[in-house]
């Protein structure tokens, strides 16, 4: 073969290899974090906790990365389990919201730092109430709420329980839209709020290991039915949005008149002007629309473990605690006490008495799978 | 192979096939190792599921079974083909006169009809999907326009299945235009004059001259376009309605919500199937004009 043919395929294959995936090492000093919460989330991290948190601490780097939804980051939970077994580098530091319990068996493998045993100097002041197990650190609640337009709903007339929500939904048809129950947690919320509804508003029913198909039919079933007998006063006759966001966008739009939207999202979108001023949040008093505590969770081979325990113990003080209420619109993981009075008394409104939480698990799957065929397609969009 | 000169001088040069197979041995292997290998392990999972003890696996058609006779399933079967069909058809429509224009229109004007054209190739689909729900959606632009002369307000596609068509049609339109542009390259202006010296009217060119010159181009782009469709994701999922819900959405549900991997890999092997089809047409082009 002529010298230049051998050297055109040998730099050809070269090129090629060049363009193969290249392998990444994580770096010291450098703490890889994974988010599977919305942008407003990820902002406040990006705008508020990383330039405090590297500013007192001197050598250390955030590294912030979107791991796009709750899936996209138990998949990184996995690889994380199959380096620990492998002995290799896991090149994830830090779950910013995690549920210890995934992926299933990692909390016994040892894939999550006890952190009730770190030592960690600001555990102590965390929510009695905000607590899950051993393995996370409550840092940042949320909970669904109503949001309206005041310009066409007086909020002295605003619904207080769900039964007055039904009849305003009836009596304004095309004014109201949540979202799919698996794309977004202010419209998940909404659907579990009518299955509290459908079953007394038993909270007790739910726990996270009690899920049966019998179980299941018999408490999601009667709900199926409130959700489809909404339906037809939904805007557009039964659409529903694909996430928080586009719900908001609505509401922007002046499309529609109420949407559950979760408060810190809420708070955030009036204080930018995605909405308006003229916006009315207004929470259910016979029960409160469900919300819960984002936890953060700690890998233990993680090459940076120590750092990130500093990071978890940083997002405790009362300085990232208190900018969670005031620039993220959310409610604190550490108790009341904690967080200073005039903070307490402004934010007043999103302080919540009561929260309900829903279980995840087989729960989940059976509510996101069941919306689906039985709430989504039984409408006619036409008439 | 001869390291001999001569071997490079006389006859065949057997140092030129061994460079185009290094060549394209990289590209073939990834298409081995990321696109077939991982077709045929999808059919052996779902076609050798594991047994109810845990051991083993065994054969059986059982979850293709329940895709075929779960009415839910199959309107989402049935709306992807929809969308897609509906697509195909629009593009031609849409596209064919645009490239007729840029192929026989010379000057600036052109030149704008030719950036305005492949515009779209340049916006992200996401971006494209908030930019159509603030133009076409409820209250948006148009909305806006139509109410300031005093129209009424029209019916948003936004959250139906028409949504996603008009995502789609926009997005494709400069593939679509970019290949049936070469294809008129080979209609000659020659052939179109000695037409137009018989007779032949603007209509009868285009019947007899153009369209079967350009046959063989039109199959390619509806080709190219339909597999491209037909797994879209972006558009139907933030554009579409909540159900029916196209084959992407639907498969990446089932696989990340609901924990189903068996039955997204049925969902992702009936839609290899689909695809398979419109790929054939392809191949079958390509090969034709290979041969002539």
């Amino acid at each position: 073969m002529k010298r230049r043919a051998f050297m055109l395929s040998v730099g050809g294959a070269a090129a090629g290899m060049v363009l193969l995936p290249r392998m990444a090492f994580a770096e010291a000093g450098k703490i890889d974090w994974y988010t599977s919460s919305d942008q407003n989330i990820l902002d406040f991290w990006t705008n508020v906790v990383k330039p405090k948190f590297e500013a007192a601490n001197p050598g250390v780097t955030l590294n912030l990365v979107d791991a796009g939804d709750a899936a996209g980051q138990t998949a990184i939970g996995e690889r994380a389990l199959a380096a620990m077994q492998t002995k290799t580098d896991p090149q994830a530091d830090y779950f910013e919201s995690a549920d210890w319990r995934l992926p299933a068996g990692a909390a016994d493998a040892g894939l999550y730092v006890n952190i009730k045993e770190a030592g960690l100097s600001n555990y102590s002041r965390i929510n009695p109430l905000a607590f899950d197990g051993d393995y996370s650190v409550p840092y940042r609640g949320s909970q669904v709420l109503l949001a309206y337009d005041t310009t066409k709903l007086d909020p002295a007339n605003a619904p207080k329980t769900f039964a007055d929500l039904v009849t305003w939904i009836k009596a304004n048809p095309g004014q109201f839209i949540y979202n799919r129950p698996d794309k977004g947690g202010s419209g998940g919320n909404f659907v579990r709020r009518a299955i509290l509804e459908a079953n007394g508003k038993d909270l007790g029913k739910f726990k996270i290991d009690n899920y049966t198909q019998e179980a299941g039919d018999a408490a999601l079933n009667p709900a199926w039915e409130i959700l489809k007998d909404l339906s037809g006063s939904l805007f557009d006759n039964g659409a529903y949005t694909s996430g928080n966001t586009q719900s908001i966008q609505l509401l922007g739009q002046s499309a529609i008149t109420m949407i559950p939207a979760w408060s810190d999202q809420a708070i955030q979108a009036i204080n930018t002007g995605v909405l308006p001023e003229t916006t009315g949040l207004v929470q259910l008093q016979d029960l409160a629309l469900p919300g819960g505590f984002s936890r953060s969770v700690i890998l233990s081979n993680g090459v940076n473990k120590d750092a990130a325990l500093k990071l978890a113990d940083f997002i405790l003080t009362e300085e990232v605690q208190s900018a969670v209420l005031s620039e993220l619109g959310g409610f604190p993981g550490v108790a009341w006490d904690y967080v200073s009075q005039d903070l307490r008394e402004k934010y007043a409104d999103v302080i919540p008495t009561t929260i309900p939480t829903f279980p995840g698990g087989d729960w989940e799957k059976a509510i996101n799978d069941g919306w689906y065929r039985n709430v989504a397609p039984n409408v006619d969009r036409a008439a | 192979m001869s390291l001999t000169p001569a071997s490079d001088i006389v006859g065949k040069k057997p140092g030129r096939g061994l460079t185009g197979l290094l060549l394209v041995a990289i590209p073939v292997l990834l298409v081995c190792w990321m696109v077939i290998w991982p077709i045929i392990s999808a059919i052996g999972r779902t076609l050798w599921l594991p047994n109810d003890g845990g051991t083993g696996r065994s054969f059986s058609v059982e979850t293709y079974k329940f895709f075929f006779s779960d009415q839910y399933s199959l309107n989402n079967l049935y709306v992807t083909l929809w969308t897609t069909g509906v697509c195909a058809v629009l593009l031609v429509l849409i596209c064919l006169p645009i490239a007729l224009y840029l192929r026989f229109a010379k000057g600036r004007l052109a030149a704008y009809v030719q950036g305005l054209a492949i515009f779209p190739m340049f916006v992200p689909s996401i971006i494209l999907s908030y930019a159509i729900i603030r133009v076409l959606g409820p209250n948006g632009t148009v909305d806006l326009l139509l109410n300031s002369v005093g129209l009424p307000h029209i019916r948003s596609p936004y959250l139906t299945p028409w949504g996603p068509v008009i995502g789609l049609v926009w997005d494709n339109i400069p593939l679509t235009v970019l290949i049936l542009i070469s294809g008129l390259g080979a209609v000659s202006n020659q052939s179109i004059e000695a037409a137009r010296d018989v007779g032949a009217g603007r209509f009868a060119v285009l019947w007899h001259i153009i369209l079967p010159r350009i046959s063989n181009s039109i199959l390619v782009a509806v080709s190219f376009t339909v597999l491209g469709i037909f797994s879209s994701f972006t558009l139907p999922y933030v554009l579409g309605p909540a159900a029916p819900e196209m084959m992407g959405p639907f498969m990446q549900r089932t696989f990340r919500d609901l924990n189903d991997p068996t039955n997204a890999i049925t969902q992702a092997v009936i839609a290899f199937a689909f695809c398979i089809v419109f790929g054939l047409f392809y191949v079958r082009s390509v090969a034709k004009n290979r041969a002539r």
